[in-house]
């Protein structure tokens, strides 16, 4: 009895603290009908929605420190992504062998062809010497001889700002004297925006130590002529010199609007990607499609239960309601340890939780079988609870092993998705093992008084189970 | 008191049986192959709803070529299911041709809108995948079942007798040949879900394998001197009731799922309730009556 009684304390704080993770809510969001429930499990975006898209590096030089590379290459598009909202987004290192790879994942995003425009473009950002201007609609054509390598670029912010089409004549390699200098975005360390109470909305820019001396440079040989800022071809900003900036540090004003600056400011920042991204796999799953997921698994997942329940019932009486019992049991916990854990339901995943139902009732078959070996044998209900499991222990553990050693290597090895299965997998059949082994046998002891022995008056009945 | 199925007596049978069944399943693969999803060769998946549902998959392949003329060789299935949140006719689109800019997409997005009306199709999902990533998703499922099956060569041994974990293995290879064949007679999609599905159901055949073993140890231990055959075949019928109701609870459980499955769980599900029957059936036949050859040449050593 002493033993019944701790097992019976276990199960219940097992299953009190599954409700609790599972129930207590850690979010913070309020949510409606199923959805709160389960508000503590995540859901990967192949349920509810969302973009996964994988992208290799396309290096060249082989001695590049790829790790270095792709936090860089992170940071980039972490800005990016912040600057149009996706800001839930996550993006991630993973590796494929010996190659460094990015994964960006964005939640229930409408329209993953423009994450992937934004994402995928290198980018390029450098200044420029500007060399004229014009305001004219159509792109200007001419330009002067010696001006040869220069470029006619739009200025978006005029455009943008003052409604007016500003041409900008603008050179990538700057002359100072008969040097030539470039400056390109990898050497701006940081772009924002700051209020200045007399300038009112300004951006600052502070530049690296290579940067900075580039600047100094650029700056005192073009005092009182404007520095373009440019951006895959378009003119971001491009205010005028007023002095030599040698300290790294310089502000750009304009009479912005606080949105003008930041908004500057973030793709000043985001600019440069070091690297061409070649992606390599895209799952783009919409809103709908989940809800059909979770409608279709939710019927078999009920229905499966049920018609088990019902079966356990018909078969073995009540030690197939103890089953039943245990399955619900076993069900809440795998939710209340996924909560816990804070796995990732993906779409295989449930099926893993689906596929528990059948181990939870296996192992609860297994010691009903061996039970009743044990009454065959002439045992008082009671002495062949005790035998049966005692009997059965190391058959069940023996079986069950064998599923979590094919979920270990699933999860070691598998990829996306597929390891979500094996999650799910591997804490079901745990889950299955303590609840036959602590909870179902915690029942049938308490109870044993209401299971049948029908050999004990007579043997030789008509029970049509091997002997 | 009761009598004993044969299940020892007539072993040559059922072997020859799983011999044509293997037979079978290796000359559909390879002769007729498997049909593979995008997760294992390069290309683009795309689920498309219509709300008007009398177009056909030929109307679809029609209109497909109008957007390109090579995605008329693409593969559709409908897709159907017994519960759906979401009204309209389901396609699920295989092209041969990998998104790999954002610019195609796109282009058949609006191609699509334009030709089927923008108020009657919606993209549903959108997968591509590149070769080099198709290759990559192939050698981590060769590798995660080759991991599987030591990991579990290695148990049994240790466990049981190398002897056991040979007959197991021979069971396994048996379940996996047959379900693989399914597959490839009914033309079900083969994508990474699939590998995780036989994976499961070689655990779970596994599984019912291990009890019958259990049972002949315990059995060979307590009436030695029994001739092998009588013990195996007792072994069997003594947890035959097990086996067949654990194997009936799993089986309703899966095919449910089969039924109500939808685009990306239905070859999944599949796997599984042949895997289920499948392995049912080797447990029984074929795991416990081929050892008692190998058992027999053991003792006499």
């Amino acid at each position: 009895m002493r033993l019944d009684r701790i097992l019976l304390i276990i199960s219940i704080v097992v299953i009190a603290t599954a409700f609790f993770f599972l129930l207590f809510p850690q979010s913070g969001k309020a949510s409606k009908g199923l959805s709160a429930i389960f508000s503590n499990i995540h859901l990967g975006l192949d349920i509810k929605g969302g973009s996964v898209l994988e992208f290799a590096m396309a290096t060249e030089d082989e001695n590049v420190d790829e790790n270095q590379l792709a936090n860089d290459v992170i940071a980039v598009l972490r800005n990016r992504l912040d600057s149009v909202g996706y800001t839930e987004a996550t993006i991630k290192k993973v590796f494929a062998g010996n190659k460094v790879r990015i994964r960006v994942e964005i939640p229930e995003i409408s329209d993953p062809s423009k994450a992937e425009r934004l994402l995928g473009k290198k980018g390029k950002l450098y200044f420029a010497e500007v060399l004229d201007s014009k305001v004219q609609e159509e792109k200007p054509t001419e330009k002067p001889f010696k001006y040869q390598d220069a470029v006619w670029l739009k200025n978006i912010s005029a455009q943008r700002y003052y409604n007016e089409t500003e041409w900008l004549l603008v050179r990538e390699d700057i002359r100072i004297g008969a040097k030539i200098v470039n400056l390109d975005g990898s050497k701006v360390k940081d772009a924002r925006a700051s209020f200045d109470p007399k300038e009112g909305y300004v951006i600052l820019l502070t530049f690296n130590n290579t940067g900075r001396k580039l600047f100094a440079d650029i700056t005192r040989a073009m005092i009182n002529k404007r520095l373009a800022i440019v951006l895959d071809n378009n003119v971001l900003v491009a205010p005028v010199v007023k002095e030599a900036i040698p300290g790294g540090q310089a502000r750009i004003t304009g009479k912005f609007s606080i949105e003008e600056a930041r908004e500057i400011a973030t793709l000043i920042k985001s600019g440069n990607l070091p690297v061409d991204l070649i992606k390599v796999e895209e799952n783009s799953v919409g809103p709908l499609l989940g809800k059909d997921i979770i409608l279709q698994s939710l019927v078999a997942g009920i229905i499966g239960l049920i018609v088990v329940m019902v079966y356990m019932i018909v078969v073995y009486g009540w030690m197939g309601v103890v089953a039943d019992i245990a399955l619900v049991y076993n069900t809440f916990l795998l939710f209340g340890v996924l909560a816990l854990t804070r796995s990732i339901l993906t779409l295989p995943g449930i099926a893993g939780i689906i596929l528990t139902i059948g181990t939870t009732v296996d192992g609860n078959i297994i010691i009903f079988e061996r039970i009743k070996e044990e009454m065959r044998l002439g045992k008082t209900v009671h002495n062949s609870i005790a035998g049966g499991f005692s009997k059965a222990t190391s058959t069940i553990v023996d079986a069950n092993l064998t599923t979590i050693l094919a979920g270990v290597a699933l999860y070691l090895l598998g990829k996306g998705t597929i390891k979500g299965f094996a999650t799910t997998l591997i804490i079901g059949v745990i889950g299955s093992m303590f609840t036959v082994l602590v909870v179902s046998r915690v029942i049938l002891d308490l109870t044993s008084t209401l299971i049948k022995n029908k050999y004990s008056k007579a043997l030789g009945t008509n029970e049509g189970v091997a002997k | 008191m009761k009598r004993e199925i044969d299940f020892v007596g007539k072993r040559k049978i059922f072997i020859a049986i799983s011999l044509i069944l293997i037979a079978i399943s290796i000359v559909s693969i390879l002769v007729k192959g498997f049909n593979l999803g995008v997760d294992f060769v390069k290309g683009t998946e795309i689920v498309l709803k219509f709300n008007d549902e009398s177009i056909s998959i030929a109307d679809l392949r029609n209109k497909l070529s109008e957007i390109k003329p090579e995605y008329a060789n693409s593969r559709i299935t409908k897709i159907t299911s017994a519960a759906e949140a979401t009204k309209g006719a389901k396609f699920q689109v295989v092209l041969k041709q990998f998104f790999d800019k954002p610019e195609l997409k796109d282009e058949f997005t609006n191609k699509a809108e334009q030709i089927f009306g923008k108020d009657n199709v919606e993209i549903l999902s959108f997968r591509a995948v590149s070769g080099q990533a198709a290759q990559e998703l192939k050698t981590a499922s060769w590798n995660a079942a080759l991991l599987a099956i030591i990991l579990i060569l290695v148990y049994i041994t240790v466990r049981f007798q190398f002897v056991y974990a040979i007959g197991a293995i021979a069971a396994l290879i048996h379940d996996a040949l047959i379900t693989l064949g399914f597959y490839s007679m009914f033309s079900i999609e083969v994508n990474s879900a699939v590998i995780a599905a036989i994976l499961t159901l070689l655990g779970y055949s596994l599984n019912d394998t291990i009890v019958v073993y259990d049972r002949i140890r315990e059995n060979n231990r307590r009436l030695r001197g029994n001739p092998i055959d009588r013990i195996v075949n007792k072994s069997i019928n003594e947890v035959i009731s097990r086996t067949i109701n654990t194997s009936l609870t799993t089986f309703f459980v899966v095919f449910i799922l089969l039924l109500f499955a939808g685009v990306v769980l239905k070859p999944f599900a599949f796997g599984l309730t042949v895997g289920v029957v499948v392995g049912t059936y080797s447990s029984l036949y074929i795991a416990s009556p081929i050892l008692i050859g190998w058992i027999r040449k053991f003792r006499r050593s």
